[in-house]
């Protein structure tokens, strides 16, 4: 039996696709290979925009931009021979590269025997075997800097925390993960339990301490009870405990719960909600590596850092370092959500081009609208335009260009998104979210959204774009933690790149892409109207009335610019103003 | 005495000779099980156990195309190796009928990773 898996690529071939369908299928029956070649039609088939793809299988051949014209061939050469079709090929590259997610979707993540069966365990193994100096240099040859937002090399953190004396020391997993859009630590944590739990285990070793960890968030009770079962498998199994695997090693693990709070996720306040004390910052130093849980030296590492760690053992430092460019090794795991085709999570060596994760991975914008910019990095990043979308993912690359690489949250923009009402978002959720300890965060933060929110609504007034660079440069310089540091750069670098639409804001009292509610108004015009009606049904304030005869119209006063009748008009009726 | 470096070894190798070849793995983390996969997960496994089917119903992690959770994989000889996206209840019966027992793809919902 051969299958050919058919699907139109650009969304709007339809017709196309129906003949082909019709032709191929009556032309495998003319040559009375219906009943062994099995058409179907597949609801993504990992190509875009290439017209009517097909792919044969068992050969996995893949061919793009097909019309009826090439069945014969197909059927002659590929059907029939096993030949391929060169010039209707597609060459398809698997663009992503699983080292995190290696086993996520692969193993049962509540199977002790799954894990070991993709060598599971080897890397602590052979970690034991080398004692904690070869672990550190190990780590140093893979190059690997921390996933959790600052990228401070790992064998750093490991190698300073281990050269501060005590008998007592502790390692955290750091599951916090407080960013709007991202959850790439919540899927390794539910997928993959016990490669975080190696991860903590080996890092413990290297830095010498015998206790590690697990703060999670309470909302993520499938996380928890994941690490919870793979923690007591490991003591059932005396791979926890003391004298691990036969060594001297030992090393027991807890798990504490966050509250939710965003804050949370900064180490020193991490510190204190597992202390039990309420989740506010303090100043640096003492780093914690000095002073940190208890008042004992202590590493935290972020979840995604810690999966990778057991790979790098196994497979050795200097392979993994091979990944990805100078500065910025191995792979990265992004959450690809907003108006992208496909969201979910993508891996991708470092070094990618953006433009082939949004676009090749992702499918590009869904609806094809036009793209207009990624954010990255969450409420410390920024947002990248169009423009630079070439640029390679890297640490200092992503900074260069006014964001981060952050955490792995990567929500696309398109042409409706409006960049006033994407930093008050970001803003927003940073002044919700601040402990108020210092003054240049809780204060600053206020005062930045209060300004926003006058922009979109209308209200905006001359300097107010300079009022908000100011305020974003004193929360810069000194704020007391990452967050109140960092909150302003989503406004910052929507400033940065699309300083004419807030203009258009302040100035022309204009939302150039009728996102602000108080900036636009809806009518429709008679001419284009066909009196379907789309436009009253879906419109939630009842605004829009009208008959066959009198055509539809929308009563301003009723209406509250949501939009939507734009959006459904088949016949760009609706006019947006 | 806890498990040492050989017993990982030895588990390694005998999950190498156990593993079956007819499987089908269903996405079950939280994006799988907020889509419904709690309920295709149910429907594969009674199905297959009332049919008496020789296919083993698994749960795994999530792998990452959370946009067409709830997701299935399903490897039976003689058909193609697929992933299924936006599987209901109805497709998870499909995926019995056609995939497993007649070894035939179902159509539109299958997702090339
Ligand atoms: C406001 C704020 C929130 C943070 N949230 C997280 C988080 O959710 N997860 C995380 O791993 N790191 C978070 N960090 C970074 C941590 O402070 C710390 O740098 C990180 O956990 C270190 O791990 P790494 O070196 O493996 O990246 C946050 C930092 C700040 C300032
Ligand atoms: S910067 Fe903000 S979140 Fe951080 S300590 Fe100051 S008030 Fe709290
Ligand atoms: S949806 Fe468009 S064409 Fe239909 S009634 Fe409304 S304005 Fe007229």
């Amino acid at each position: 039996m051969k299958q050919i898996l058919i699907q139109d690529t650009n969304g709007n071939l339809r017709k196309e696709l129906r003949d082909f369908l019709v032709s191929l299928t009556s032309q495998l029956r003319d040559r009375s290979l219906a009943d062994t070649v099995q058409v179907v039609t597949v609801a993504d088939i990992g190509i875009y925009q290439k017209g009517i793809v097909a792919k044969v299988l068992p050969e996995g051949f893949v061919y793009g931009n097909l019309e009826v014209k090439h069945i014969p061939e197909i059927i002659e050469k590929t059907i029939q021979k096993g030949e391929k079709v060169a010039a209707l090929a597609l060459d398809r590259k698997n663009k992503q590269m699983r080292i995190v997610l290696r086993n996520c979707g692969r193993i049962n993540p509540e199977c002790f025997e799954d894990y070991v069966a993709c060598d599971g365990y080897q890397g602590l193994a052979k970690a034991l075997e080398m004692g904690p100096e070869k672990v550190i240099e190990e780590m140093k040859k893979s190059g690997l800097r921390g996933r959790g937002g600052a990228g401070f090399p790992t064998w750093m953190k490991w190698n300073i925390t281990r050269g501060v004396s005590g008998a007592v020391k502790y390692i955290i997993c750091n599951g916090d993960e407080g960013d709007p859009g991202a959850y790439m630590d919540r899927s390794v944590l539910e997928g993959d339990p016990h490669s975080v739990i190696e991860g903590l285990m080996i890092g413990g070793l290297a830095i010498g301490a015998s206790n590690g960890v697990f703060y999670i968030r309470a909302e993520y009770p499938l996380a928890i009870e994941r690490i919870q079962k793979a923690i007591n498998e490991c003591y059932a199994r005396g791979l926890l405990g003391k004298n691990i695997l036969g060594s001297n090693f030992n090393f027991d693990v807890e798990i504490r719960l966050g509250a939710g709070a965003f804050v949370c996720g900064e180490e020193t306040a991490l510190i204190a909600s597992v202390e039990g004390l309420r989740g506010y910052p303090r100043p640096r130093p003492p780093f914690p590596s000095v002073k940190g849980l208890w008042e004992k030296p202590t590493a935290i590492n972020n979840v995604e850092t810690l999966a990778n760690v057991p790979y790098i053992l196994f497979h050795g430092g200097e392979s993994f370092g091979k990944i990805g460019v100078e500065g910025s090794t191995g792979t990265k795991v992004f959450a690809l959500t907003g108006k992208v085709r496909n969201s979910g999570l993508v891996e991708v060596p470092m070094g990618i081009t953006l433009r082939e994760v949004v676009f090749d991975i992702g499918g590009g914008v869904f609806n094809n609208r036009a793209i207009k910019a990624i954010q990255t990095g969450g409420p410390s990043g920024g947002v990248i335009p169009e423009q630079f979308f070439d640029t390679g993912i890297g640490y200092e690359s992503l900074q260069k260009l006014g964001s981060i690489m952050g955490s792995g949250g990567m929500i696309v923009l398109d042409e409706n998104d409006c960049m006033v009402d994407i930093s008050k978002f970001y803003l927003g959720f940073c002044v919700d979210e601040s402990c108020g300890k210092c003054a240049p965060c809780r204060i600053g933060g206020t005062q930045m959204l209060a300004i926003l929110k006058r922009i979109s609504d209308g209200k905006g007034e001359d300097d107010d774009l300079k009022k908000l660079n100011e305020i974003a440069s004193a929360m810069q310089k000194a704020s007391l933690c990452g967050l109140g540091q960092t909150a302003p750069n989503p406004v910052l670098s929507t400033l940065k790149y699309f300083d004419a639409e807030y203009k258009a804001h302040v100035v022309d009292k204009k939302c150039p892409s009728g996102k602000c509610a108080s900036l636009v108004t809806y009518s429709i015009t008679k001419d284009k109207c066909t009196s379907c009606g789309m436009c009253a049904r879906v419109c939630p304030a009842e605004a829009i009335t009208g008959s066959r005869a009198d055509k539809y119209t929308i009563d301003p006063a009723k209406c509250i610019s949501c939009g939507q009748c734009f959006d459904v008009c088949k016949f760009a009726a609706v006019l947006r103003q | 005495m806890g498990i040492m470096k050989q017993d990982l070894d030895r588990i390694k190798e005998e999950s190498g000779k156990n593993v079956s070849k007819n499987w089908i793995r269903v996405g079950y983390s939280t994006c799988g099980v907020a889509a419904g996969a709690d309920v295709v997960y149910q429907v594969l496994s009674e199905d297959a156990k009332a049919r008496g089917l020789a296919v083993e119903v698994k749960k795994c992690g999530c792998v990452g195309m959370c946009s067409a959770e709830p997701l299935v994989e399903v490897n039976v000889e003689g058909a193609p190796h697929v992933f299924y996206g936006k599987v209901t209840r109805e497709v998870a019966h499909k995926i019995m009928d056609e995939h497993v027992c007649q070894k035939k793809l179902v159509e539109n919902h299958i997702f090339e990773l």
